[in-house]
């Protein structure tokens, strides 16, 4: 048992997929093993919500398990699995900007009873344990630079620099030409040279 | 593509730079010109601080939890499919035995719908009659069981037994006892030993 965990180890990922492929248990957790923090990492940065950011990780892994026989070994694993990460990240941010909650009450409230039952709370609000842990995790200042990018040169620069993939991979992944990467990756680092100017002086 | 001496770099430029290639006139420009010097710079920096960042974990039994979600495939009926392709597969003759059953049988389906839709008064006719002759024999297989069992030299001490209220409970209060006693009696025989078990050839 021991060496076949070390023979998986050592093993590539198109060889644990084909393993997986054949109803192999330990590959499928390997494959896990392999991505679980990269992708949580990912989607963490993306959608600043540990909770979130767990439940997003794990619909990935899912899918992309679930799914192990339409997977192509041409293609890199990795690039399959953070292109799913991604979208399920840019998915979850796209509908969150069409939910989100008015601070001053519903659009839809017309007496100022109404506005004031409405709106949100926030100086009432507990900061709970989990929302601590976050704080100090992305309270960084490059964290937070980073969070104020749009969330597709987000993904670009995450993947670039944090990850250290290559630009075509980060092609492959987000299903842009590799110029237009290019071009985010290089607007993404002058905002945070301008964000993150002031630690410099 | 060539670069004029007095033209700033151009990201590719700063990329092929912070990647340490060997590019001359890129490292020429950034010694001669202050801003894309300050520009290389503070991108090596930020790439610096970029790759530092810490990878972040999900909580404990994540593996776990995505596992109970994943459908694994049946190992056994991979294999099972894994061979019947390749026998199916493995020469033109069996491949063209493969195709002859498939339309034998694709056929024989379109057939017997056919007729089933053109007989539908037989098939009704005959679902009535095989209806009746069932009901038909269980009643008589059920009259020949009671018979059977009325004649039975038990049966007039069973029925002597049954014969009051009270005698009758006394009966199913008797019956239950040896019932729950057998089944306990069972259970006990059937545990596992907890202490060590010495064998024959120990």
């Amino acid at each position: 048992m021991a060496s076949s965990r070390i023979e998986l180890a050592s093993a590539t990922d198109q060889e644990v997929v084909a393993l997986a492929r054949h109803g192999q248990e330990t590959a499928y957790r390997e494959l896990v093993r392999r991505y679980e923090r990269p992708v949580f990492s990912l989607v963490y940065r993306m959608v600043r919500d540990r909770e979130l950011a767990e439940d997003l990780a794990q619909e990935t892994f899912v899918k992309a398990l679930n799914a192990i026989e339409s997977y192509r070994p041409e293609f890199k694993f990795s690039s399959w699995i953070f292109k799913i990460a991604n979208n399920a990240a840019i998915d979850h941010l796209r509908r969150r900007e069409l939910d989100t909650l008015s601070l001053d009450g519903s659009p839809h409230a017309e007496t100022p009873e109404a506005i004031e039952a409405t709106a949100l709370q926030i100086g009432d609000r507990q900061e709970t344990a989990l929302e601590e842990v976050e704080a100090r995790e992305l309270g960084g200042e490059i964290e937070s630079a980073i969070a104020r990018l749009r969330p597709e040169y987000r993904s670009c620069i995450l993947l670039r620099h944090v990850d250290g993939r290559a630009y075509e991979e980060i092609a492959e992944i987000l299903g842009l030409p590799l110029g237009t990467v290019k071009t985010y990756i290089h607007r993404a680092r002058n905002e945070l040279r301008v964000l993150l100017g002031h630690l410099k002086q | 593509m060539t670069r004029r001496p007095d033209e700033h770099l151009s990201p590719d430029d700063i990329d092929a730079w912070l990647a340490g290639q060997p590019g001359t006139a890129a490292q020429a420009h950034v010694d001669a010109c202050d801003a894309c010097r300050e520009t290389a710079i503070a991108d090596r920096a930020l790439i610096e601080q970029l790759r530092a960042l810490p990878a972040f974990a999900p909580s404990p039994f994540f593996a776990d939890r995505v596992m109970t979600a994943v459908a694994l495939p049946d190992p056994f009926a991979l294999r099972s499919l894994d061979t019947a392709r390749r026998r199916l597969f493995a020469t033109r003759r069996s491949l063209a035995l493969a195709a002859t059953l498939a339309v034998v049988v694709v056929a024989s389906m379109g057939l017997s719908v056919a007729w089933s839709l053109t007989h539908r008064d037989t098939i009704a006719a005959a679902g009535t009659w095989l209806t009746a002759s069932a009901g038909q024999w269980l009643w008589t297989a059920l009259r020949s069981a009671v018979a059977s069992a009325t004649e039975q030299p038990g049966y007039g001490l069973l029925r002597d037994l049954a014969a009051t209220p009270a005698r009758l409970a006394l009966l199913a209060a008797l019956v239950s006892l040896t019932y729950l006693g057998g089944l306990f009696a069972l259970r006990k025989l059937m545990t596992l030993p907890s202490g060590p078990v010495s064998h024959a050839n120990a």
